[in-house]
């Protein structure tokens, strides 16, 4: 089982370039040597390179997944080269919630956190291990929110880096990344057809552009439903239909959350919905999707791997992908491996930065030349020049 | 479309009793066409179309619905041509053909059984070649629909359907990544028009490669880079084949792969990339990841190769949507049934174009588009252009 964990791990890191350019830069100032740093990203082969990088580097690696979206295999790899991994793939809610003490236990000193679950919890029910806390790279627009809100209130007691914040994340995980990988997973899951279908995508955040612009490429006809005025005219702006969610979804073959707000779509939702519709989540998974809120539905039980029915009591029918987790992680490997390339490049040089120690509480960004040299690194991979600014232009730009 | 409009089409009673044999890549859509047709009356027996595309779920499936099935997943290419002689053994009337595999092989090796059969509708466009090429050597005996060149076919099938799975597939085995990538697209026919069309669309630059200048041209127009295969290869990050032929990449392309190239077959035949010249040219194999090998080069540049140069979209994934196939093989189900009731003469015919807009209508109709009918007026017709009083009441002169 291992075997095909450390093949999955070896194929990913040849798409790794940015990663490895990094993990270089990182090593020369030694600062993550013998410091004991937790992982809880999402773990699958891409990560993996990333938890084998921080270990490489001479930091005790412990790593933190959910049942769901872990791959057994790549965590039986990481086991195997010495990592502790405190994740089991199937595992269910309350042998996570054991395992999540049980990392936590370890004391660690630098987090990589997703969705900022973790250092939410040491703030709040783990406080016994909040001194041993130095630093957290928070990879989710997801997360970020709540940490925000902490600093705001006085309750985040360590710094933070906004690794999702960096437009070297933002830009390409967010839009690239998530957006080909949730319409791709919707559609292995179900071997549904897109084009000639219409394709209703609720939020225009960075996910949603993604979601939007992948849908119409395979020929979907795509209407956007937003709360935000901008992001709305920005849809329009982009040629997509913009409709209120409960008259969009009425025309509907496909609904994709990409909000990362719960109780987004409801069950008021699926009661106005035509029988088949497909609902898949791109954004934070549940309650994002929200069959609870409203008439009652009845879930069904699977009927392709990935895929269940959810019944209203007037004869409508849909399917609901990975029960409303994030699509592209609980029925699909995830984004691909070469966007994830550059936003664990950047938690890698997070991590780093929050090592040096001059970081005071409260959330930063990362600094413009860590996100320039880790896109130069990946243009460099790819061996695409680009132009230097001239001394007229310096002048130009500087001046007023 | 099948369940309800095709299954009406076929309550003539023209199949009943009637010996079938079903040579299709054999998944749960098959599986559902073979059915219709037993509904329909016909005895249907059923074989995989390649070694690999087989799913043994299905294939028992089908077992206890009562169909004659010859066929199993990774089975070798010794006991797939043993399974297919098995159905050529149970003497159809009729065949549905892929890549007209069974129908070639009876004509080779049982001269007696080929000299009965009374009709093949064939799926692909390499199977339809072969079949011309049969017609031109004057050793086409029976009539032949070529349901790969109806409309409700190719401009669908191979183009949406083939395009949409092939990247489908590609992502899944890879877990890659498509904008920015440079794919090299190998054949310009409708299967690599749909992948260019997906390609370009998610963000990856094209460059096209063919051997014919209209097709070629016609790339270029629709805004592909166009380039010889050499240049393409070294370029390449993915190399997609889908000429239909055979050996389009095979050892002296080898030399011009970039390291970490992945390459997919979108045609016909798994020798489409040339697997087994490159095992020689390599020192060392392994499945890294499930359907992805990785040949080293000369011991030193590793290129991955995707379902083993099989169709990659339905030996590396799901196949076809359902929806493509529903239409698919509403063609492939009508023209059986043609062939079943009709008197067509030896050669190879068109699929009719009645019917085919038969098939188009009743989908439309499925979906509650409506499209509307020409009126009187609205057509050039002869009779105005040669009338000079009318011609000029037009208003045209």
């Amino acid at each position: 089982m291992s075997s095909t964990g450390r093949g999955m791990i070896d194929f990913a890191r040849q798409f790794m370039p940015a990663l490895a350019a990094a993990t270089e830069t990182v090593s020369g100032g030694g600062r993550m040597t013998g410091r004991r740093v937790g992982i809880a990203l999402t773990l699958e082969p891409k990560t993996a390179c990333f938890v084998e990088a921080v270990a490489s580097l001479g930091a005790e690696v412990a790593v933190f997944g959910s049942g769901h979206s872990t791959k057994g295999a790549v965590a039986a790899a990481l086991a195997e080269s010495g990592v502790q991994v405190f994740a089991e793939e199937g595992a269910e809610r309350d042998r996570v919630s054991e395992l999540r003490e049980a990392f936590i236990d370890t004391r660690p000193e630098y987090v990589s956190d997703d969705g900022a679950s973790i250092v939410r919890r040491i703030h709040a029910e783990r406080r016994d291990v909040l001194g041993d806390l130095l630093g957290v790279a928070e990879e989710t627009t997801s997360g970020v929110r709540p940490l925000r809100v902490m600093e705001a209130e006085g309750a985040l007691m360590v710094p933070c880096v906004a690794v999702n914040d960096a437009r070297v994340k933002s830009l390409f995980d967010n839009v690239y990344g998530t957006g080909q990988s949730v319409v791709m997973a919707m559609l292995d899951a179900t071997n549904m057809q897109m084009s000639g279908s219409a394709v209703v995508v609720v939020g225009y955040g960075r996910v949603g552009r993604g979601i939007a612009s992948v849908a119409r490429g395979l020929g979907a006809r795509v209407t956007v439903t937003e709360i935000d005025p901008v992001e709305a005219l920005a849809a329009h702006h982009d040629g997509f239909r913009v409709r209120p969610l409960a008259q969009a979804v009425t025309e509907a073959d496909f609904v994709i959350t990409a909000t990362g707000i719960g109780h987004t779509l409801t069950a008021e939702h699926v009661a106005l919905m035509r029988d088949g519709v497909i609902i898949a989540v791109g954004g934070a998974g549940p309650p994002e999707f929200d069959p609870s809120m409203g008439p009652a539905l009845e879930w069904g039980p699977e009927v392709r791997p990935k895929v269940r029915p959810l019944s209203t009591g007037s004869g409508v029918t849909v399917f609901v992908v990975a029960d409303g987790y994030c699509a592209n992680t609980s029925a699909g490997e995830g984004n691909p491996i070469e966007v994830m390339d550059l936003s664990l490049a950047l938690q890698l040089r997070a991590l780093d930065l929050l090592a040096t120690g001059d970081l005071a509480p409260g959330v930063h960004l990362l600094p413009r030349h860590i996100e320039d040299e880790v896109a130069g690194s990946q243009l460099a991979a790819a061996g695409i020049e680009i132009d230097q600014p001239t001394e007229a232009q310096i002048r130009a730009a500087t001046s007023w | 479309m099948l369940d309800g409009f095709v299954r009406r089409r076929l309550a003539d009673g023209a199949l009943t009793g009637k010996r079938v044999a079903v040579v299709l890549h054999l998944e749960a859509k098959t599986a559902f066409l073979a059915t219709v047709l037993a509904d329909a009356g016909a005895r249907v027996v059923v074989a995989g179309s390649n070694p690999w595309t087989t799913r043994d779920d299905v294939a028992a499936a089908m077992v206890e619905r009562g169909v004659e099935v010859h066929s199993s997943r990774r089975s070798t290419p010794e006991v797939w041509e043993a399974d297919l002689m098995k159905v050529a053994e149970t003497e159809p009337e009729y065949i549905i053909d892929d890549g007209a595999e069974l129908t070639v092989r009876i004509a080779r090796d049982r001269p007696d059984i080929y000299s009965r059969l009374k009709g093949v509708s064939e799926e692909t466009t390499t199977g339809v070649a072969r079949l011309r090429q049969m017609e031109q050597a004057g050793r086409l005996p029976m009539p032949v629909i070529a349901a790969n060149d109806a409309a409700c076919k190719h401009m669908f099938d191979n183009r949406y359907g083939t395009g949409q799975s092939t990247i489908q597939a590609i992502l899944q085995l890879t877990n890659l990544r498509l904008p920015g990538k440079r794919v090299a697209i190998v054949g310009y026919g409708w299967v690599g028009r749909g992948i260019a069309n997906y390609v370009h669309a998610l963000g990856g630059r094209v460059v096209a490669v063919e051997v014919d200048p209209i097709k070629g041209l016609e790339a270029h127009t629709d805004g592909h880079e166009v380039a010889d295969l050499m240049t393409a290869l070294g370029e390449a990050d993915l190399v997609i084949t889908a000429t239909g032929g055979m050996r389009s990449v095979t050892e002296r392309h080898f030399p011009a792969l970039a390291p970490s190239t992945i390459l997919a077959n979108a045609g016909h035949h798994d020798l489409e990339i040339d697997v087994p010249a490159l095992r020689d040219a390599s020192t060392t194999e392994e499945e890294v990841r499930p359907g992805v090998t990785r040949f080293m080069l000369d011991g030193e540049k590793p290129v991955f190769v995707l379902a083993e140069g099989a169709l990659v979209n339905i030996a590396g994934g799901l196949g076809h949507p359902v929806e493509i196939m529903d239409l698919s093989f509403s063609v492939q189900a009508l023209g059986c049934h043609l062939l079943a009731s009709g008197d067509l003469a030896p050669g190879v015919h068109q699929f009719p174009i009645e019917l085919d807009q038969a098939i188009a209508t009743a989908k439309l109709a499925s979906q509650g588009i409506r499209l509307d009918l020409l009126e009187e007026g609205q057509s050039d017709t002869l009779s105005e252009l040669l009338e000079a009083d009318t011609w000029r009441s037009r208003g045209s002169q």
